[in-house]
């Protein structure tokens, strides 16, 4: 374990056993060293004394060459147990005697002149010269045995070893009854702290024990909770306040906005948030109603994933400027999602920092108001087209119609002044004439204002009828102009039979009188390909057409007055030379459109004329 | 004429010397031949002995004149030491006087030393010597056997193949000259 982690208890008492056992080291290691240099100062002391005095004592026996006197000089050192060996040596450095008695010469070492002593593992080797006054006679040499110096050490060793056990045994329980001094109050006050923060009891406080820096500590821990424990307080009840306020907030919030999801899921209009990456964040009722969808199906969730066919709409581009900061407004936008047409809105919505991050979206229905509106410009258009028919219609009324009158008049008026009964024949004649061609007019002129545009007269009509009772009709124009009519197998279509009958007299009516010799009427029926139909704009690309052909070799007209010829009393030539009143083919266009068909010509002058109609199979009631 | 009237009976003295001489052969027999030997070996050893009593030996201050004086190791007789003793004493002090030695041929030559050998054959001369120094603070020193009983103070003789030393303290005494007990100790005292 870390020092650093171990209890406090622990370390005290650590620090003390540790301090303890250095100093305790430090001295026993100090008295040993001393006491062995001591004894070791007094061992050589000893030896060198008892050289001085055995070398004093054995001077004369050297100088006189008396080994008796000499060895028993030196056996004297049977008294002391320590020397091992010693040796008389004489001024020439040969041995003279040694001790004890008889050992041999080669035990010994050679003079060392210089040195007095040497300590020399176990042994001390002492050399003492023998002097007599300030002569040298010779040297005598100590060898001491240096074991008893070394069992003292070890006893001395011994002796600190166990005062230090004893010492250190005895500083433990010192240690652990002094260190409670210390550690006994921080391991209160930790208690403390424990229960306190375990329990989160503020209340308690530390008990404490004198009044040294743990007692100061306790003081201010104590003070410490106090402060804590009213703070605590204070942010309780502000805490409270708070989450009182708080839902008041969330209350009027949820108010506000129960308020305006009311008034938003109210709106008659379609409403939609998006988010920068054009997710649905918020949707209203009446989008889900149109959609028949839920917010589940699509909050989060992003507008093109719902619904890829947007990706190339306008609503595309107008979300895309918004979250660009541009509002827009497309007032007719007609949907790719729903079968109806809107009046959008694209609005940014900004921040504080007045960044985008999101588009209010909202659309207005106004598919019923653009029904209507198409109606309303169809009528017009058709008030316009009859007004304008009206207009020309009274012109021509004014014009055409007088002429025959102002006629009458001025035959009437030559009959008074006349008594020639040739004369009268003629002028009357004349006015019978006239009379005869207002009678035509007006008949036309009334076919043609009763031509309705109600579908409701509608039937299954068999075309070949309609052809084969004009030509008993025809029979004896036919006969008298020489003509032949060749037509094929027709279909039956949807209309007004009566009108048709007219719309093909006018025809073979217009190719007969425009004819100078035979004239040879071929008539061809065939129903219009797909591709004759796309591109005739006017059709209806959904229905099935016929397409009938009336030829003829008659004299034609410029390819210019294609359009003209079908405008009401339009006649190319003069009364005199092709009679007429100028309504037939001008009927027969009215006809057409009312069987929401075409009719167009095509000629070439002298090379006869084509005029092609294309009527509907079936009519848009089904049948 | 102190000198000569102990020099009375020299040729006494020396039928003394002759049958110390022989009584010494008959005693000893072939020991004497191989002391013969090494007798070269002994005068070296009793030259070295001569100026190791030095050391051991002190005079009374009279037997100086002053600080400087020389001491002295007189012989007289023939000089067996030869060269030997000069060795020893070359260059040597006694505290601060200097050793000499001098070599006398007549006992009327010895004026003053401190330490002398007697070398005489003939034992009425030895006698005759030893009596013309006893007033003297001087050492005599001989190998003649009855050295000690005549006065002498310090006899060398040949024990076990060494060289031993009777010493009579008695006499030394009386001279005020003090041998060391050391000394004592490794002689034979009278």
């Amino acid at each position: 374990m870390n020092l650093r982690d171990t209890p406090i208890q622990r370390k005290l008492m650590s620090i003390i056993l540790i301090s303890c056992a250095v100093v305790l080291t430090l001295m026993c290691a100090t008295y040993i060293f001393l006491e062995s240099k001591t004894y070791r100062e007094a061992v050589l002391r000893n030896v060198s004394t008892l050289a001085a005095v055995i070398a004093s004592n054995s001077s004369a026996a050297l100088a006189f060459d008396n080994t008796g006197d000499a060895q028993e000089v030196l056996n004297a050192l049977q008294a002391e147990v320590n020397i091992q060996n010693a040796a008389l040596y004489k001024i020439d450095n040969s041995v003279f005697v040694t001790y004890p008695a008889g050992t041999g010469k080669s035990a010994f070492p050679e003079v060392q002149p210089r040195k007095k002593y040497l300590f020399n593992g176990n042994y001390l080797h002492v050399f003492q010269p023998v002097m007599q006054g300030e002569e040298q006679l010779g040297t005598l040499y100590l060898k001491s045995d240096l074991k008893a110096m070394f069992r003292q050490i070890k006893g001395f060793g011994l002796i600190g070893l166990a005062l230090m056990a004893g010492s250190l045994i005895i500083a433990y329980f010192l240690s652990i009854l002094l260190q409670r001094m210390i550690s006994e109050p921080i391991v209160e006050l930790e208690k403390t702290a424990k229960i306190i923060s375990e329990k989160r009891d503020y209340s308690v406080r530390a008990v404490k024990s004198g009044n040294d820096e743990v007692g100061a500590l306790t003081d201010a821990f104590n003070q410490m909770l106090g402060e804590i424990q009213l703070q605590n307080s204070e942010i309780l009840s502000f805490n409270q306040k708070l989450e009182q306020k708080v839902e008041e907030r969330t209350a009027e919030l949820q108010h506000q906005k129960e308020f305006v999801e009311t008034i938003i899921n109210a709106s008659v209009d379609l409403v939609a948030v998006f988010d920068k990456e054009m997710k649905y964040i918020m949707i209203n009722k009446r989008t889900h109603e149109y959609y028949a969808t839920k917010d589940v199906d699509l909050i989060g969730k992003n507008l093109i994933e719902v619904f890829p066919q947007v990706e190339k709409s306008k609503m595309y581009e107008g979300l895309k400027n918004a979250l660009n900061g541009v509002a827009s407004h497309d007032p007719k936008y007609k949907s790719e999602v729903l079968n109806c047409t809107l009046a959008n809105y694209y609005i940014p919505l900004r921040n504080i920092n007045n960044e985008v991050y999101g588009v209010l979206t909202i659309g207005h229905d106004i598919t019923n108001l653009v029904e209507a509106n198409e109606k309303l410009e169809k009528v017009n258009a058709e008030l316009m087209k009859s007004n304008r028919d009206l207009e020309q219609f009274a012109y021509v009324a004014s014009h055409d119609l007088q002429e025959p009158l102002r006629k009458i008049q001025t035959f009437t008026q030559m009959l008074h002044e006349t008594e020639d009964k040739e004369q009268i024949a003629k002028y009357y004649e004349k006015i019978n004439q006239s009379s005869t061609r207002m009678k035509d007019l007006i008949r036309d002129m009334l076919n043609f204002s009763r031509i309705s545009n109600s579908e409701d007269a509608f039937v299954e009509t068999d075309l070949n009828r309609i052809l084969q009772n004009l030509i008993i009709d025809f029979e004896l124009l036919l006969r008298e102009k020489n003509a032949v009519i060749h037509f094929p197998n027709l279909p039956t279509v949807p209309g007004v039979p009566l009108q048709l009958s007219q719309l093909f007299a006018n025809i073979i009516n217009n190719s007969l009188k425009y004819s100078e010799r035979n004239p040879i009427i071929d008539i061809t029926s065939e129903t219009l390909t797909p591709e004759e139909l796309k591109n005739l704009l006017k059709l209806d690309k959904e229905q099935s057409y016929c397409k009938i052909v009336f030829k003829d070799n008659g004299i034609g007209f410029e390819s210019q007055y294609n359009e003209q010829i079908f405008a009401i009393f339009q006649r190319l030539h003069g009364k005199q030379t092709y009679s007429g009143t100028g309504i037939g083919l001008a009927l027969c266009k009215k006809i057409v459109e009312n069987h929401h068909g075409l009719i167009y010509a095509e000629a070439e002058p002298g090379a006869g004329a084509t005029f092609t109609i294309i009527l509907p199979l079936k009519n848009r009631k089904g049948f | 004429m102190k000198g000569d009237s102990r020099h009375i009976s020299p040729l006494i003295g020396r039928v003394n010397r002759s049958a110390s001489l022989i009584i010494s052969l008959y005693l000893l027999g072939s020991f004497t031949l191989h002391a013969q030997v090494v007798t070269a070996t002994e005068y070296k050893i009793q030259a070295v002995f001569l100026y190791n009593f030095s050391h051991f030996v002190e005079w009374p201050t009279e037997s100086f004149t002053d600080y400087y004086d020389p001491f002295i190791i007189g012989i007289i007789g023939e000089d067996p030491f030869g060269a030997y003793i000069d060795e020893a004493v070359a260059e040597e002090r006694i505290k601060s006087h200097i050793l000499e030695v001098e070599r006398y041929n007549d006992v009327c030559d010895v004026r003053h030393c401190h330490i002398l050998y007697i070398n005489q054959q003939d034992p009425d001369k030895v006698r005759l010597i030893l009596s013309e120094v006893a007033d003297k603070n001087i050492l005599t020193v001989s190998d003649t056997p009855d050295f000690i009983r005549w006065g002498g103070l310090i006899r060398f003789f040949t024990e076990n193949n060494k060289i031993r030393l009777e010493i009579n303290n008695t006499a030394a005494r009386k001279k005020h000259i003090m041998i060391s007990s050391k000394l004592l100790r490794v002689a034979t005292v009278q």
